[in-house]
């Protein structure tokens, strides 16, 4: 094209820094469900006891590997903005998504929050469009700011005409 | 429904109505068709296995199942009721659980009437009206089975038919769109020599080796008693002399079982062909919708409203494209289907055609003086071939350790592991020649295969870099992708509502990444794929102004890095 080559600027808003120790907790909880399933076998069935440990400590090993590397890094990750005509959101860690939707298509605006984030009093903005694409979320938001951002994007929303499809 | 309700205070244009009664006679005769011939089995063999008491019970058995749906249909029927007014279509179903469905009329985007075989006698069809939303389940379409033909054409012609003040499109519709050309505008009509595409798909030869496969699978389900049968009573001779006649005339029966292979699938696909494209039109309406008609024994004929199609696929697959075919499919919104195969089948807008045909047809379908397929396409950068290369490369490699322990195998096996292995072959496959080919050949035919698997994985890869490409019309996007199966996309930059930009690691690393529009039409997202960073934002944000711009950041000659740099 031109000489003159776009860079995609991060969305403005980083997400709580909570959100670090919720993303930790979940892959901790999960690592622990993974590991557990090969050690119930192993205190079972005694011939095959070494071989299903080794399955545990692998799937340990690996699930805290991630625990360890994956909150921080999504924590840098995650960003989110929202402009007068677009909302714009960032996730991912090894893989990466950026997202953009303007105003005039955005079809629904929801905030969820699952009991863990609940335990941390974090919150999900959840951004339906149209698209078969899937929806917008920006997750790990403080509970009281999500719903301020979900109140302000209703409401432009619905000032911005459009059918939304 | 998404958008907010509004209170029904329309004024009821047509009354409540019912389906045709004769629906519960066409259920009932295709009913029959399968119940009654079950019933005849069933005491046929009931006879022969000296059951006479028994042999009573089927038919009477048949008929009181045949009656007993029969009623029930009928209450069924009698609960489904619809009507359209000025601004709704509506529709009441349901004899416990009650459902009440309201949709309103400008959100109608397609009108699908089928006329299946067995409806056909009885001037019967199905009316499936597509909705803008994303369809979750088959039960959440508008779908009335069944109505009269005249029905049927009505639906069709005033659902998508609306008067021009009604405020449908607050976003800026096209002024070429509202214009209407001269009624009835015929853009495809089927031409026979045509249905000489039919067969240039890889299922050709698939079909041939499905039917050999599943006539094996009988006959060693059977223990082989399927072929000794046969043999038994045309004196064929026996497996071993048969398998000897053929060894010794490989270069004549192998060519000629390929042939035999072909011939067979190249029929069953040209018949499936003239099924479904028989009497195929493509016609643009006065009101801008576009129509589809279609089929010999299940006629079928597709609406789409013109504002609605936000574009074509130039679809090629691999083996159509080598002869110089093409067909094309719509760009739509309100054609999904359950899943994305079905929403595949529905957009079809034309049997496979030659390339040039297909562009017209495409052309005449976006109403654009100049085609957005003609557009020359900006290719993508060496990198994105660079990773097809190494994946091409880790391909290779594992052909080669399989072709490697393959080969290892074969010089290790021993007399009496091929005796083995002819015996299990001779088990199940009355003509066992497999294994003694196998045998005949020489190690090294394995690397030989494994080269083969390498050269095919290389230009494979070659292939589907110089299938990428993007461009920009002033009216459409473009996006080109694929070598098994490559799709030119073109979409409506007014029907464009977000984009997503997605990396992996080496995508990072190799400064490339996908570029996707998403868009409520069709698969409802479009990518450039493996395209560099720099040029792909640069397209996305001059495709759809003001809206990827503004997170846009330049800085004069650079090369594009990561946004997220480290530290």
């Amino acid at each position: 094209m031109t000489t003159d080559t776009p860079r995609l600027r991060p969305p403005h808003h980083r997400v709580d820094p909570r959100a670090v120790r919720w993303w930790t907790t979940r892959s901790l909880i999960t690592t622990v469900a993974l590991a557990v399933v090969p050690v119930v076998p192993a205190l079972i069935w005694e011939p095959v006891r070494p071989w299903f440990l080794v399955a545990a400590a692998v799937i340990a090993v690996a699930g805290l590997l991630v625990t360890f590397v994956m909150p921080q890094w999504r924590y840098r990750v995650h960003r989110w903005e929202v402009t007068d005509t677009a909302v714009y959101a960032s996730s991912g860690w090894f893989w990466q998504e950026w997202r953009v939707a303007p105003m005039s298509r955005i079809q629904t605006v929801d905030t969820a929050r699952g009991p863990l984030q609940r335990a941390f009093g974090l919150s999900s903005v959840t951004v339906t469009t149209a698209s078969a694409a899937g929806p917008i979320e920006i997750a790990g938001l403080d509970h009281v700011l999500a719903t301020r951002v979900a109140d302000q994007l209703t409401e432009t929303t619905q000032a911005v005409p459009g059918d939304a499809t | 429904m998404t958008t907010a309700q509004r209170p029904p205070t329309d004024h009821p244009l047509g009354d409540w109505q019912g389906l045709s009664p004769l629906s519960v006679w066409a259920d009932t005769a295709v009913g029959a068709l399968f119940i009654v011939p079950a019933a005849i089995v069933g005491t046929v063999v009931l006879i022969v296995l000296d059951l006479p008491w028994w042999a009573l019970a089927p038919l009477p058995g048949a008929l009181a199942l045949i009656g007993g749906l029969t009623a029930l249909d009928m209450t069924v029927l009698k609960a489904v009721s619809y009507r359209v007014t000025d601004e709704r279509m509506e529709m009441r179903s349901g004899v416990l659980a009650k459902t009440y469905r309201s949709v309103p009329r400008e959100r109608v985007r397609s009108v699908d009437v089928a006329a299946p075989v067995y409806a056909r006698p009885f001037g019967l069809c199905i009316v499936t009206v597509g909705t803008g939303e994303q369809v979750g389940s088959e039960s959440d379409q508008v779908k009335l089975q069944f109505v009269t033909a005249a029905q049927g054409e009505r639906l069709r012609r005033e659902l998508l038919y609306r008067d021009p003040p009604t405020a449908v499109g607050a976003e800026g519709a096209d002024g070429a769109e509202g214009a209407a050309d001269a009624d009835g505008l015929e853009l495809a009509r089927l031409d026979r020599r045509w249905f000489a595409y039919a067969p240039a798909t890889t299922a050709t030869l698939g079909i041939g080796i499905g039917a050999v496969a599943a006539l094996i699978g009988a006959n060693a389900q059977s223990e082989g008693w399927i072929h000794r049968w046969i043999s038994e009573r045309t004196g064929l001779p026996g497996s071993a002399e048969i398998g000897a006649f053929v060894m010794a005339r490989l270069l004549f029966v192998v060519p000629a079982a390929l042939f035999g292979l072909l011939l067979s699938g190249t029929v069953v696909l040209v018949a499936v062909a003239v099924e479904t494209w028989w009497d195929y039109r493509l016609t643009r309406e006065s009101n801008g919708t576009v129509v589809m008609r279609r089929g010999l024994l299940n006629s079928q004929s597709l609406t789409i409203e013109g504002r609605r199609l936000n574009g074509v696929t130039l679809h090629e697959p691999l083996v159509l494209r080598a002869v110089g075919g093409a067909d094309v499919r719509a760009v739509a919104t309100g054609l999904g289907a359950a899943d994305a195969e079905k929403t595949q089948a529905k957009s079809r807008l034309c049997p496979p055609m030659p390339r040039a045909r297909a562009r017209e047809l495409a052309a005449d379908l976006m109403r654009t003086p100049e085609s957005p397929l003609d557009l020359p396409l900006t290719a993508h950068p060496r990198a994105a071939l660079r990773r097809r290369l190494v994946r091409a490369g880790w391909a290779s490699l594992a052909g080669f350790a399989v072709a490697a322990g393959l080969a290892w195998l074969h010089t290790l096996a021993a007399a009496a592991w091929w005796d083995a292995a002819h015996e299990i072959e001779e088990r199940l496959n009355p003509l066992p020649v497999a294994t003694h080919l196998v045998e005949a050949a020489p190690p090294w035919g394995w690397w030989l295969l494994g080269a083969a698997f390498a050269a095919v994985a290389f230009w494979y890869a070659v292939g589907s870099h110089r299938a990428l490409g993007h461009g920009l019309h002033p009216r459409y996007l473009v996006v080109r992708q694929g070598m098994a199966v490559r799709d030119t996309v073109t979409l409506e930059r007014s029907a464009v509502i977000g984009w997503r930009i997605t990396r992996t690691p080496f995508q990072r690393r190799a400064g490339l990444a996908h570029v996707s529009a998403t868009t409520a039409s069709g698969k409802g997202m479009y990518t450039a794929a493996d395209v560099g960073l720099g040029q792909g934002l640069a397209w996305a944000g001059l495709a759809v102004p003001d809206l990827l711009s503004q997170f846009l950041e330049r800085d004069g000659g650079e090369r594009p890095e990561d946004p997220r740099a480290r530290g």
